[in-house]
């Protein structure tokens, strides 16, 4: 288990992380949103022990990284995946860092044959692909099969298959008890993989919830409806107290009212139905809805709606 | 590509803490594994010692064939041993510019957060590549000088000119004395490569402070501020080492050249302990 | 998105707009880099302080030489900390290009300009215009307070003759080290790689070619660049045979031979 406590950054005056509080559990996949710039690389760099937070506490296990004896066992990270110096070879660069942990020479190869790079592991990092790099950065994590995961944009340059195999890899991890912590812009991946959630927005915690919760928290109790005469269905559903939205292309947004009800009363006053749908919101909506306010960096040009 | 684990359990989280000789040792074979798999660490180093034992046999040689044209008072100054050892210069800046990149190539990289990473004891880790520069320069330093020690003096013996053997008076303490120039200068690109943390300014710097300082300081006739300081500019300090005159006996030499390597060395433990990787 | 397509203001194609847009791109690049103006100043303050430094310790020396004018040159003397301001100009211009390639700014930079020709040129060019106004302004600032340090024991003044070829030589001296720079920068790509050729160059090789004694070398080291310091020596005594602006020439040479490469295999290699 990961745990935060008042942990806090502060770079040149500027807090990139506000005394945020968290855990991350064991057994699930955990997500770590936010905007651009929220905090979530100086999160997991301070987790690892590589900044060092201005005040507060982040502990693995319980205990701090920076006394950690071979730490590779325990607790594996891919931060940065062209951190590779490009003159090594793939097997060389693993294999300096199992030797840094005592982790015998064939479990490289064993990791190397597990992300797909056993045919290139002799060849000079330089050349790699973006995916490459990022096969090679996911064997560096597992190299110790530690029981703590932090992957920052894992997806990143992936090709389909190994999006889904990266999907499949960590539910796998956190199915066998370990804590796997994500980082990712990418919504429908995350929403595909993480179990719980946790929102980070200029350095501040915004939300920290099972994704159902937070689906369930934004979609409230919506409905689609298509009917043959729109302006009456419409009237009638306003006259049983609900909310109506006519959207462009010839539906009706229901809120206040449960589909089963709405069925019954379209039945009840003779309308024909074409179409009559639960909406739940989609991650990326709750996403927006939860960090608008907290987005840094902000494109100028509005995303349509 | 497998989709599952290995099964070994989630995590080996129940082992045992290693013993700190085995820690030690794993620190150590991570580093020399980093060293011995770039090409560049290995090809230049070598094209060094080639380029030090060629200068000393092409100084060698040119001495041997004039000294039959040397006049006495030529004869009586002819030093075999500084004839041998004028490329000097050339390995204090080699290993010195070497010691700098095992650090700066991490940097550049960023592979260093890796090693952090996998080795949060940041002092272990500096200390793991100290060990590989330190001997391993003077290692590298010892055979550059005893090959062109002995390809040098056989030159001289087959010219009949004066020369030496290992037995001879001062030769061997001399001989290890420069090797060991070479492993501080080492060290102190090490060193200097962790403070400033990018290779342009590490090597300008090695440059700077090893070759050119002195140089200029040379020309700046003495006076008291420069009688202070300028001898103990790392450089001056090995030469004094090696060729002691009236001021500076080679034992405080010796240990101001120390005392430059274990400065640095605080100063680079400061840093990386207390900086963001 | 709103905008509609090509409605981003261009500005005319002819040649003259292409070059100056390219040429106000890398002065932006240039000036924008932390390392440059550093590199600038601390080239300065080593040049400049070091010429007072060296004036005020030279004082005895001055005043010990005869005055019938023998080896005692004022303007080399406080010049000569120049070999190790030389050092910085030349990261300068190495890592100008060398930095370039290692961010992969570079293919930016080829997108925009694919005229790499153009790009490698423009980019000397305001390289040249840059760094030779500062050494020139720097070499002025240690003449004076050289010869002030020195005073008043024998000095030069900037009127007698040769001083004014010596204090712009340095000047010339100096850029084109850095233009050395930015070329080996250009053929080799890495900067630990074009630092140690340069360094070596400048630094190592007429070590050692004092070292390797023979007629043959002593020819040999007239023609090594830094022939170039000739430039900023009043009095050309001893065994060099090159005057100032022959000296100068020589290291000229070696910028063109690198140049030449240079410009040659940016055209031809992958980005």
């Amino acid at each position: 288990m990961i745990e935060a406590r008042s942990l806090t950054k502060v770079y040149s005056g500027k807090a990139a992380v506000d005394g945020i509080d968290f855990q991350v559990k064991p057994g699930v996949v955990t997500g770590f949103l936010g905007p651009n710039g929220a905090g979530k690389s100086t999160t997991m760099r301070m987790i690892l022990g590589l900044d060092l937070p201005t005040s507060g506490t982040v502990t693995v296990g319980g205990r701090g990284y920076q006394g950690r004896v071979w730490p590779l066992h325990e607790v594996g990270a891919l931060l940065d995946a062209r951190a590779v110096h490009p003159g090594r070879s793939a097997y060389n660069h693993l294999h300096s860092l199992a030797a840094a942990n005592g982790i015998a020479r064939k479990r490289v190869d064993e990791v190397l044959e597990m992300v797909g790079l056993a045919s290139v592991a002799r060849k000079r990092a330089g050349g790699f692909s973006l995916g490459m790099y990022q096969r090679l950065g996911i064997a560096g994590a597992l190299l110790g099969d530690p029981g703590t995961l932090l992957f920052d944009e894992p997806v990143n340059g992936l090709d389909p298959e190994g999006i889904i195999w990266i999907r499949t890899l960590m539910r796998s991890l956190a199915a066998e008890g370990r804590t796997v912590l994500v980082s990712s812009h990418l919504m429908s991946e995350m929403a595909l993989t993480a179990d719980h959630l946790l929102v980070i927005g200029r350095g501040r915690m915004i939300a920290d919830m099972p994704m159902s919760e937070l689906i369930a928290r934004d979609s409230g109790d919506r409905v689609e409806v298509r009917s043959a005469d729109l302006q009456s269905m419409a009237a009638d559903l306003r006259d049983a107290g609900a909310e109506v939205t006519l959207e462009p292309g010839g539906t009706l947004r229901v809120a206040g009212l449960e589909s089963r009800k709405i069925g019954e009363l379209a039945a009840a006053r003779g309308h024909v139905l074409y179409q009559l749908r639960d909406v739940t919101a989609s991650l990326e909506e709750a996403y927006f809805r939860l960090t608008g306010e907290s987005v840094e960096y902000r494109a100028a040009v509005p995303v349509a709606s | 590509m497998s989709t599952v684990m290995a099964a070994s359990g989630a995590g080996s989280a129940g082992h045992a803490p290693p013993a700190a000789h085995r820690r030690a040792w794993a620190v150590l074979a991570a580093e020399w594994i980093k060293l011995r798999s770039l090409r560049s660490m290995l090809v230049t180093p070598l094209l060094g010692a080639i380029a030090c034992v060629g200068l000393a046999d092409l100084a060698v040689r040119h001495h041997a064939t004039g000294w039959p044209h040397l006049d006495a008072v030529q004869r009586a100054q002819f030093d075999p041993l500084a004839i041998n050892f004028n490329f000097v210069t050339l390995g204090i800046l080699l290993f010195g510019v070497l010691g700098a990149l095992v650090v700066t190539n991490e940097y550049g990289s960023g592979v260093i957060r890796t090693t952090l990473a996998a080795t949060p004891q940041r002092g272990l880790v500096l200390a793991a590549k100290a060990v590989l520069v330190g001997p391993g320069s003077f290692a590298l330093a010892m055979v550059i000088i005893f090959g062109a020690f002995f390809t040098g003096q056989g030159i001289l013996s087959g010219a009949h000119a004066p020369h030496l053997s290992l037995s001879d008076h001062h030769v061997l303490v001399h001989l290890l004395g420069m090797a060991g120039y070479m492993a501080a200068a080492g060290l102190l690109g090490l060193f200097t490569g962790v403070l400033v943390r990018s290779a342009a300014v590490a090597v300008t710097s090695m440059f700077g402070l090893l070759l050119v300082l002195p140089l200029m300081a040379d020309k700046i006739t003495p006076n008291a501020l420069t009688r202070h300081t300028v001898p103990y500019l790392p450089m001056n300090l090995g030469d004094r080492m090696l060729r002691p005159i009236q001021g500076l006996s080679p034992g405080v030499a010796v240990a101001g050249l120390a005392a430059w390597v274990l400065v640095l060395a605080a100063a680079a433990a400061f840093s990386l302990r207390g900086r963001d990787a | 998105m709103n905008a509609q397509a090509g409605t981003v203001p261009r500005r005319g194609t002819s040649l003259d707009s292409r070059l100056r847009a390219t040429a106000r791109s890398e002065w932006i690049k240039f000036r924008s880099v932390r390392s440059s103006p550093l590199a600038l100043v601390a080239a300065a303050l080593i040049v400049v302080v070091g010429a007072w430094l060296l004036g005020v310790g030279n004082r005895d020396s001055a005043a010990a030489s005869p005055d019938s004018g023998a080896a005692f040159d004022p303007v080399f003397t406080v010049f000569q900390a120049i070999e190790l301001a030389q050092l910085f100009i030349a990261a300068l211009g190495v890592t100008t290009v060398t930095g370039e390639y290692a961010s992969g700014l570079i293919r930016g930079t080829f997108l925009a300009t694919p005229q790499r020709a153009q790009v490698l040129a423009i980019k000397a060019l305001v390289f040249t215009v840059a760094v030779w106004a500062c050494c020139t302004a720097m070499s002025y600032q240690a003449f004076f307070l050289g010869q002030a340090a020195l005073s008043p024991a024998k000095h030069a003044g900037i009127g007698d003759p040769g001083v004014l070829t010596a204090v712009f030589g340095a000047g010339l001296y100096l850029t084109l080290i850095g233009l050395l720079g930015m070329f080996i920068g250009v053929l080799v790509r890495s900067t630990s790689a074009a630092l140690i050729s340069l360094f070596g160059l400048l630094v190592v090789l007429p070590i050692a070619f004092i070292e390797i004694p023979g007629k043959i070398t002593k020819n040999l080291a007239e023609y090594l660049p830094d022939a170039g310091e000739q430039a900023f020596q009043l009095l050309h005594t001893g065994s060099y045979t090159l005057g100032p602006w022959q000296g100068l020439g020589v290291l000229a040479g070696y910028v063109a031979a690198a140049a030449v490469t240079a410009f040659a295999l940016i055209v031809r290699r992958d980005a």
